[in-house]
């Protein structure tokens, strides 16, 4: 008598599982991991080992000796959070400064609510402005090395001292100066911020290393355009609206959505899948959220940027909006 | 080419895999012994009016309707009646069956055999509707309901879109791809009889884009029959953008008319009757031939058979599905699984001692890379089945609402529409079962509403 296997339908499945979608992201970073350690040296190189010894040991413990389950760091998720939260850090930032970082992204904003499918929060976003909030200086000393032959040189050589195009903005604005002014002083060009630009968070350095990404992770069909449209949409109209307002007050919709994140945040930490809306009109919401709320920070508030802090709270609102926003069914219009 | 037809709501692609698409329908032979369900079809199983050491005839009535939802069961050869008792059929569900040895083939007086096209339809719609109900035919599209009840709306009701459906959206299966390019006049002529026992709705033939030949197959046999006819002149050949489920009446009916089935409601609410190709082939014979439905057409396939080992067999009901798999050559090696059906929505086979029945429509081998579950892995809240629900129903939160029993909030969700089409399943990167709970919470909660007091 043969040995039949039964079971119910389907039969099939299709090729993609949750490692290898994990898998897609990571390459859809690959360029802006890259880039950073091209520009950024030794110290990126560093970083970036350090966040994901640090996360996957992390995830690793506390699965072995508190949950006494086993141990999924093969499913990729947790390296995933630990280049996220690198390409959040300033080049140049204290080793000790990640460690904190990725054992408070693995240890406490994941693992503690169930581990992976269960977070509130997304883990590095949530490390990054908890580092923010804690280490200051640390986190906002944009250190950049002179030159490449610089980053990469065996022996230490003094770091050029930086900002984010923001801050300078932030901290112009404040002494009175009106922003033309502030702009052709420090060279900003639009160009500039689409290729290569020093200063800011490790992946912050190249939109089009950003949007390369994108552009895999939707070819791949790993995340719909939904959530980051919205976010574009929203930042550009509502900087549109400022802007056209005061121009010499408020900074122009492109530079917003080239600067602070917005490009990183928005194609990898908000649509994150565990923390973000299901629906299609739940991430509609979602992401007019995530970019009302960062132009209102960097307008109003007391950071020069934003985007952290809009996700995060964004990320709080997603039960409600999976509770209300559901997708049509057929045939109950 | 871009603006193709196509439901709007969910589905997947999975890889055709059509593999026995260019094997021609060859004839089953009979083999000594055939075992004829009498639950050949969705209702009330058939009662046997025949009895151990009866002899019968090929074509002759051996079970008749047991309520109103039935059908007429035919002696699928010429022998005698050596039982009529429960066997287990292929998932081990023990159903009625009525033994015949096989003498020979001698078929029941007043059946046309000969391979001549009857072109002419019968003026009569109730001679039409009768002919389908005496010869048994049922849909073949995998419902297996009754046909002349779907062919009879309910009062106040008329049908506006009669759909042939030759979607065959699942993959590997290749029975009706294979009816179409080899008896399209016939599929024509069947549709256009239930047209006018309809009243004349406008009839849409629905092909899936992966199938050009039949397509053109379809189109040649329409323009042969319109030089002779007017009956032909309100058929149309319809092209649809591949996508699995196409084939689902619901889906279907979306994709050719936009209109969509309320829930819980029939297609007729939304003016329509959907019926399989094959069923349509079956009209045909019952109608023109007088020949009850007791053959069809079935793909023996899979990826662990090579390509000379494909093939699509011509059948007949109450055949073991052993014997069929000995004559093509056996079981190979590599397959755990043997599917009747379509891979996405077939049963799986515990009992190769099952024989075929009027919706049969493959032997499906399937290697264990292939089928064989993985290990699940924690929902991580990607929304991929709730995109894939051609529903529209959020299946991550039926399967939560499931594991804690609230049939309140899975009726709320709309758990009774669910087709159990497994695209939920099929493309859940955690390898959850989620199709495995639903389906289960479906029927509660179908139990539920049933067992409420009707206003």
């Amino acid at each position: 008598m043969e040995q039949l296997v039964v079971s119910p339908s389907p039969h099939l499945h299709a090729r993609a599982n949750t490692a290898s979608i994990m898998r897609d992201v990571l390459i859809a970073l690959s360029p802006a991991v890259v880039v950073s350690l091209v520009f950024y040296g030794w110290s990126e190189l560093l970083l970036l080992g350090v966040c994901v010894l640090s996360c996957l040991l992390t995830e690793a413990l506390i699965e072995k000796y508190l949950m006494k389950a086993p141990v999924t760091i093969a499913d990729g998720s947790a390296a995933v959070t630990a280049v996220l939260l690198a390409l959040n850090l300033p080049a140049g930032c204290p080793w000790w400064v990640a460690v904190i970082g990725s054992v408070f992204a693995i240890g406490v904003v994941k693992m503690t609510f169930g581990g992976l499918g269960q977070n509130i929060f997304n883990p590095a976003i949530a490390a990054r402005v908890f580092l923010l909030v804690s280490f200051p200086s640390q986190m906002t000393a944009w250190a950049r090395p002179a030159s490449i032959a610089s980053a990469w040189s065996l022996s230490p050589v003094d770091a050029v001292s930086g900002a984010t195009p923001l801050g300078v903005v932030s901290e112009g604005l404040r002494a009175g100066l009106p922003l033309d002014q502030i702009f052709a002083e420090n060279g900003f060009s639009y160009a500039q911020m689409l290729l290569v630009n020093l200063g800011g968070s490790a992946g912050e350095l190249s939109a089009v290393a950003l949007l390369a990404g994108f552009v895999y992770l939707l070819a791949r069909k790993v995340i719909k355009p939904t959530t980051t449209l919205s976010i574009w949409l929203t930042i550009l109209g509502v900087s549109g609206i400022f802007y056209l307002y005061n121009p010499s007050a408020y900074t122009d919709p492109v530079f917003n959505l080239l600067t602070g994140g917005v490009l990183l945040g928005s194609i990898f930490m908000a649509t994150d899948y565990v923390t973000s809306p299901m629906s299609r009109t739940g991430c509609i919401i979602f992401g007019f959220g995530i970019g009302l709320q960062t132009m209102l920070i960097r307008y109003f508030g007391a950071y020069p940027e934003g985007m952290s802090f809009a996700i995060l709270l964004m990320n709080a609102f997603v039960p409600l909006i999976n509770r209300y926003c559901h997708q049509p069914k057929y045939g109950r219009a | 080419m871009d603006n193709k037809f196509t439901f709007r709501i969910g589905g997947v692609h999975p890889a055709d895999r059509k593999l026995s698409r260019d094997c021609a329908i060859e004839v089953l032979p009979l083999p000594e012994k055939v075992s004829v369900s009498m639950a050949q079809h969705l209702g009330a199983p058939a009662k046997p009016v025949v009895a151990p050491g009866d002899r019968v005839k090929t074509g002759q009535v051996i079970a008749e309707p047991a309520g109103f939802v039935s059908a007429f069961v035919h002696s699928p050869v010429t022998g005698t009646v050596t039982a009529v008792a429960s066997k287990a059929d292929l998932a081990g569900k023990m159903v009625m069956h009525i033994d015949i040895d096989v003498e020979k083939d001698e078929w029941a007086e007043g059946i046309d055999l000969t391979p001549e096209l009857v072109t002419p339809l019968p003026d009569d719609k109730q001679l039409i509707l009768d002919r389908i109900k005496a010869a048994g035919v049922v849909g073949l599209g995998g419902a297996t309901f009754p046909t002349h009840i779907k062919l009879c709306p309910p009062p106040g009701k008329t049908a506006e879109y009669l759909i042939i459906n030759g979607a065959e959206c699942e993959p590997y299966l290749t029975s009706d791809y294979r009816m179409m390019l080899e008896r399209p006049r016939e599929i024509l002529i069947g549709a256009a009889l239930m047209q006018k026992v309809l009243g004349g709705p406008k009839c849409i033939a629905a092909v899936e884009d992966n199938k050009p030949e039949a397509v053109e197959s379809l189109k040649d046999a329409l323009h042969f029959l319109q030089l002779f006819s007017k009956d032909y002149e309100n058929i149309e050949i319809r092209v649809l953008k591949k996508k699995y489920p196409q084939g689902g009446e619901k889906q279907l009916i979306d994709a050719v008319t936009g209109r969509q089935v309320k829930s819980m409601g029939l297609p007729i609410d939304a003016g329509a009757v959907v019926q399989n190709v094959a069923t349509s082939f079956a009209v045909y014979e019952a109608v023109q031939k007088k020949k009850p439905l007791l053959t069809n057409v079935l793909s023996v396939t899979g990826d662990c058979l090579p390509p000379e080992r494909q093939h699509n067999y011509l059948f007949r009901i109450g055949i073991p599905l052993r014997y069929i798999a000995q004559v093509a050559g056996g079981v190979p090696e590599e397959a755990v699984k043997i599917v009747s059906g379509g891979p996405m929505m077939g049963k799986a086979i515990a009992n190769l001692d099952a024989t075929t029945v009027k919706g049969s429509s493959s032997l499906l081998y399937l290697s264990a890379k292939q089928t064989l579950r993985r290990e699940e892995g924690p929902c991580i809240r990607c929304g991929k089945c709730a995109q894939a629900c051609p529903m529209g129903l959020e299946p991550f939160l039926l399967k939560k609402l499931a594991e804690v029993g609230d049939q309140q909030a899975l009726e709320q969700n709309a758990v009774q529409d669910c087709l159990e089409c497994g695209c939920c399943q099929y493309t859940c990167p955690a390898y959850l079962p989620l199709l495995d709970t639903i389906r289960i919470a479906k029927a509660d909660v179908l139990n539920l509403i049933k067992s409420r007091p009707k206003n």
